[in-house]
């Protein structure tokens, strides 16, 4: 994830954005997505009206992508009623276990 | 960008209905057991033994693993699977098949209903695995998994030809060895070439998923396949044309070798698993692979007492058959049923709600106390089980079968309760 950035008047929103989607669990590990890591960016486009997050799945073809992906719109529509959303899958760079936060790490070990 | 695949709404009851029909067999081959259990310490070659041991390696092994492929190739190969009327065809060809040829064996009447029974069979398998190499072929990437999973399925179709030549056998004499020597043949081909080669494919793939491991020994994989094949080609050629000699102890050794470089492979994930809490599950799969390990300890004992003419080499047969079917492979099936299964179900029910609030988890759809009270019967089948057959006492051994049926039956309950899993009325329907 992009650093937070004091001088770009939409990090605000997009940090919003970013702890909302600490809502969408990953079903086997039990944990958030975006402490897991799975979460790459989240853009404001069209004047602010369209919220656009680039993310990836643990393991490419992972039987609960189209989940976790649906849950990611679900949550966001949900949420943010006013905005359209988009969300962009990748796979480069391809997940790992670096891009688990130590909040992550700290969740696993549980 | 990257393809996302949705989970097909046939692929549900595709998966669904192996793993009940195999948990079925399960509790089939409990009740079996449990009613014959004078037959787990005569001969291997009885006709109740071969009904049980293949209602056990087909009906209750090979049918979940089945199931399981469906579900978990397209995570391993990275693509969708080809063909669900495959699947299907597939599922009803074997379970004709092995209603019957378990009924033929266990009355043995080497007749019609034997023969048309492996032949039913045989096209289950020979679809199964029609279907996964095509699946394979449309793969971008080669890995290691791939060589795996095909070549499982490659040493599969062996076993399953090897299976109705024998069959066939029976009634008209062709094959110019003795039966027994095509038995050891039939069953490695079995164990060794599609059982093991396909466990340790798949679960390659998936314990470091399951354990969010750091660190993974890849190179470890390849030895092991290597070695394997190895293994199962040197045997089959030495066993065929010269019996059980000397040179079995140097091609068991080579197997031997190829477990604990696989074995090393998932020490080394346990070891850098950032997941630190190991759940039951887990722990059903790791003691299989104990299981697995103390069952290969025994095949030198085996050797030895068949070279000296040792009658013990009957009862350490019937030892190592029992560590590996009702051991090895239903210590792996047990746990991972519960790794695998809930997550297809909880697609079926809350994939819509997901975000939307708050759901149950995968691991909610089953009852986690009948799972430990099932770990917990099968660890006490398994201490009886081989301290009877050790000390050859009957009152351990019908104990044991008798924990194993009580696993069996809260198996299947745990199985029936996330197959008939409803949401609560406050979710809604799909």
């Amino acid at each position: 994830m992009e650093p937070f950035d004091i001088t770009d008047k939409q990090s605000f929103q997009k940090m919003e954005i970013l702890e909302t989607l600490r809502l969408v669990i990953d079903p086997e590990l039990e944990i958030n997505i975006v402490d897991m890591g799975l979460i790459y960016s989240v853009t404001l486009k069209g004047e602010g009206k369209i919220i656009s997050i680039e993310m990836t799945l643990s393991s490419p073809n992972c039987p609960m992508g189209a989940s976790i992906v649906g849950a990611v719109q679900n949550c966001l529509e949900h949420y943010f009623p006013h905005y359209k959303t988009e969300v962009q899958l990748v796979c480069e760079p391809a997940w790992s276990s670096d891009l688990i936060t130590d909040e992550g790490k700290r969740l696993l070990e549980r | 960008m990257s393809t996302l695949i949705k989970q097909p709404p046939s692929l549900y009851n595709l998966v669904i209905s192996h793993y009940l029909v195999s948990a079925l067999a399960f509790v089939a081959l409990a009740v079996m057991v449990l009613f014959s259990s004078d037959t787990l310490q005569g001969h291997y070659f009885h006709p109740k033994l071969l009904a049980i041991t293949h209602t056990a390696a087909l009906g209750w092994g090979t049918l979940v693993i089945f199931g399981a492929c469906y579900q978990l190739l397209p995570v391993i190969l990275e693509t969708e699977l080809f063909s669900y009327k495959l699947g299907w065809t597939s599922f009803a060809l074997f379970v004709v098949g092995l209603v019957l040829l378990v009924c033929a064996f266990w009355v043995f009447d080497p007749g019609l209903c034997m023969q048309a029974g492996s032949l039913f069979l045989l096209s289950g398998i020979s679809l199964f695995s029609l279907n996964t190499f095509i699946t394979a072929r449309k793969v971008k990437r080669q890995n290691i998994y791939q060589e795996f999973i095909i070549t499982a399925c490659i040493w599969l179709i062996a076993t399953a030809v090897l299976g109705v030549m024998m069959v066939f056998n029976f009634q008209h004499p062709f094959l110019q060895q003795d039966h027994l020597q095509f038995l050891k043949l039939h069953a490695h081909m079995g164990i060794g070439g599609w059982f093991l080669m396909l466990i340790i494919g798949v679960s390659a793939k998936l314990v470091p998923m399951f354990l969010v491991s750091t660190q993974q020994k890849s190179s470890y994989l390849h030895y092991s396949y290597y070695l394997l094949n190895a293994a199962l080609i040197l045997f089959l050629l030495d066993t065929y044309f010269n019996g059980i000699n000397f040179k079995t102890y140097f091609i068991a050794a080579l197997a031997f070798a190829s477990v604990v470089f696989w074995l090393a492979y998932i020490f080394y994930c346990f070891k850098s698993r950032m997941r630190k809490t190991v759940d039951v599950p887990i722990w059903h799969t790791l003691l299989s692979f104990f299981l697995l390990a103390t069952a290969m300890v025994i095949i030198p004992f085996i050797i030895y007492y068949q070279l000296a003419g040792n009658p013990l080499s009957i009862q350490s047969t019937q030892l190592y058959g029992t560590m590996i079917f009702m051991g090895w492979i239903s210590s792996l099936i047990l746990g991972q049923s519960f790794k695998t299964l809930p997550f297809i179900a909880w697609v079926k029910h809350y994939q819509h709600l997901t975000g939307k609030t708050a759901t149950p988890m995968p691991a909610d759809l089953y009852n986690k106390n009948w799972l430990k009270w099932q770990f917990v019967f099968f660890c006490v089948f398994l201490i009886c089980i081989y301290s009877g057959l050790l000390f050859r006492s009957p009152i351990l051994i019908q104990t044991g079968l008798i924990c194993f049926s009580l696993t069996a039956l809260v198996y299947i309950a745990n199985l029936l309760l996330i197959i008939f899993h409803k949401p609560d009325s406050k979710y809604g329907t799909l």
